[in-house]
């Protein structure tokens, strides 16, 4: 019984025989005497029976419609299925042929034994895209489903796209997903990966990006969190060039029995780059978070500018955050500067909002947008950044007029 | 309009106001001294709704209601507004939304629809004329890496925006250069009228040379001690407390 099991009896009845599953079944789901998997525990989500890689019902314009963004070109894939492709000058968008996946955990090798649904992006060198590109993952299962992503995304030297991720499960049954996607910055190459992550109770979700990124390149992913039953973000830069940058700003707001845990690693490999992070977290309710940034800066890396900061409110008496930052510096030559605060908010500032009569809950409301407000500031798209701020009223159940 | 019967609060178990009676019409400046620690800022802090306060015994009515019965928001749609000592910085919300968001609360407290952007922007340009602040204002975040001066003006600026019944001024003289004095009290000058009222707490008699008061009370050990006209906070200034306190 479980997940686990599902995974074999997949295997059995399809003949499936590779390195990948092969590594995966012989080390199985990763449990809280991992490190990396301290707080995390999967033992629920795995204890359930799955159906592997199948989605079977129908989904209609109307609901696809009401999941995407409309703020530029979109790929649409349903039920696995690439259904809609934009066509742009200079942008390459191909069902991924899954030919030579790596792997280097359970979760990525799970995923590279199992997978049947993903993306290639290749954008032209020299190309600069203005509007964003919209990729929107749908699904719906009549039962437990268990379904793998693998996607890459490779930005040529020059190039500059904005993306925008959503990943939308219109099940009322539990989907578990399991994604990966590379990314390939080349050359002086910038891309903004925004994922947003407004996922619904029945999803729980281990993502899985890995950028590496050449000399001179910018790579920025916004990661926006703000529901779903379980999510698992593993957020890798590796810097494999000198002059690079790179910026991981995130806002995750969870309510109930929601638990989010965000892991992020820099690998600063080379000379004058730098590293930019902010995690902003909103707890209610029992919900979870875990936050845990490691930044590693290699003896070849001189003159890195390292910096971290996670903060946290905990908005209820039930809600919890790990926060751990984690750093290994082996050069001499560097500016490393790490924070992490927990706490409520301030009594006073509310205090002094409510005596121009805002409400008690209009006040925290307002003083849980300014809390965020600094990771808002980063996204580059204003529709989304509007979308951002609806979802947050949505979540924290307020409509403010601001 | 204000009537404050023996009145009585604590903090943590230490009690601070120890029977207070005060009695404010509709169109008057009541200014209330006192030395350090007498409890002023406590009394402006009940006034206004501060939980971290106790009240142990009386009332506060304003026009037939008692407030002690309201939430600091509710108080604040009645018509109570606190220029605060110290005002609080909130770092990511700009003034101009920061305000929006409390004129519109007010207004749908009282059964009216949210107010125009055009509407708004220029009622605060005319405030904003009125104490003489500089463009860009509007769309700085509340109070964060403001000067003393202007964290001020702005209390005074939330006031003309939110037009209330009953001011409460809680030492809006300290940090302010003269200039920014004159400032100040010329916009409090222009604000009063005939169906409002204004408290002004002050250690100094130095406001009350621009705003001047119709009555003057010296609060000392949490009640108030002596009671006169403007006269009395000349006679304090010369004199100092100590023959009231001795």
């Amino acid at each position: 019984m479980g997940l686990l099991d599902s995974i074999q009896k997949y295997q059995e009845k399809n003949l499936i025989k590779n390195d990948a599953l092969n590594s995966f079944l012989n080390e199985g789901f990763p449990t809280i005497k991992k490190e990396e998997w301290k707080y995390t525990s999967l033992k629920k989500i795995i204890s359930h029976d799955y159906l592997i890689e199948e989605s079977s019902l129908d989904i209609s314009s109307e609901e696809i419609e009401s999941c995407s963004l409309n703020i530029g070109s979109k790929i649409v894939f349903v039920n696995g299925d690439l259904l809609k492709k934009p066509d742009l000058k200079g942008v390459k968008i191909k069902v991924n042929k899954f030919d030579n996946l790596s792997y280097n955990d359970e979760v990525t090798s799970l995923n590279a034994g199992l997978v049947k649904n993903g993306y290639v992006i290749e954008v032209d060198k020299n190309l600069q895209l203005d509007k964003p590109l919209e990729i929107l993952f749908l699904n719906k299962n009549k039962s437990n489903t268990f379904i793998q992503y693998r996607n890459k995304v490779v930005v040529n030297e020059n190039a500059h796209i904005k993306i925008i991720e959503n990943i939308r499960n219109l099940n009322s049954e539990i989907c578990f997903t399991n994604s990966v996607t590379e990314i390939d910055i080349k050359k002086n190459g910038n891309l903004e990966f925004n994922k947003l992550q407004d996922y619904n109770e029945f999803q729980n979700i281990i993502d899985t990006t890995n950028i590496t990124q050449e000399e001179q390149s910018i790579s920025t992913v916004n990661t926006l969190l703000f529901g779903g039953a379980f999510t698992r973000n593993n957020l890798n830069f590796i810097q494999n060039g000198t002059n690079c940058e790179s910026n991981m700003n995130g806002i995750v707001i969870l309510n109930n029995d929601e638990i989010g845990d965000n892991h992020t690693y820099v690998d600063h490999k080379k000379e004058n780059c730098q590293s930019n992070e902010l995690y902003k977290g909103i707890y209610l309710g029992k919900s979870k978070g875990v936050f845990n940034g490691k930044i590693m800066v290699r003896p070849d890396a001189q003159k890195i500018n390292a910096f971290q900061a996670n903060n946290n409110i905990l908005l209820s008496e039930n809600s919890s955050i790990n926060s751990k930052p984690q750093l290994e510096i082996y050069a001499d030559d560097v500016k490393c500067s790490h924070g992490c605060t927990i706490g409520q908010l301030d009594e006073k500032a509310l205090f002094y909002l409510r005596t121009r009569g805002i409400s008690k809950k209009d006040a925290m409301a307002i003083l849980t947008f300014a809390f965020a407000s600094e990771a808002i500031e980063k996204i580059s798209i204003p529709e989304l950044v509007v979308m951002t701020e609806n979802l947050m009223e949505k979540k924290l159940d307020v409509k403010l007029s601001i | 309009m204000l009537k404050i019967k023996n009145l009585k609060a604590s903090i943590e178990g230490n009690e601070i106001l120890r029977g207070i009676d005060l009695e404010i019409n509709a169109g008057e400046v009541h200014a209330i001294m006192g030395p350090n620690g007498s409890g002023k800022s406590t009394l402006s802090a009940v006034i206004a709704g501060d939980e971290n306060y106790t009240v142990d015994a009386g009332s506060i009515v304003l026009e037939n209601e008692d407030l002690l019965d309201l939430d600091p928001d509710e108080r604040a749609h009645r018509g109570v507004f606190l220029s605060f000592q110290y005002p609080v910085e909130i770092p990511g919300i700009s003034v101009s939304n920061f305000m929006k968001a409390a004129i519109n609360e007010k207004r749908k407290n009282l059964g009216m629809d949210p107010i125009s952007a055009k509407d708004l922007l220029s009622k605060m340009r005319d405030k904003m004329e009125l104490l003489n602040m500089k463009q860009g204002y509007l769309s700085r975040n509340m109070n964060e890496g403001f000067s003393g001066g202007e964290k001020k003006r702005n209390e005074i600026f939330q006031m003309a925006m939110l037009e209330p019944k009953l001011a409460i001024l809680d030492e809006t003289d300290s940090g302010l250069d003269i200039d920014a004095l004159k400032i100040v009290a010329n916009g409090v000058n222009k604000l009063k009228n005939k169906n409002n009222a204004t408290i002004i707490i002050t250690h100094y008699q130095r406001l009350l040379n621009h705003i001047v008061p119709d009555y003057v009370h010296v609060l000392h050990e949490g009640k108030i001690i002596k009671s006169g006209g403007r006269e009395l906070a000349l006679e304090l200034e010369a004199k100092g407390y100590d023959w009231l306190t001795k």
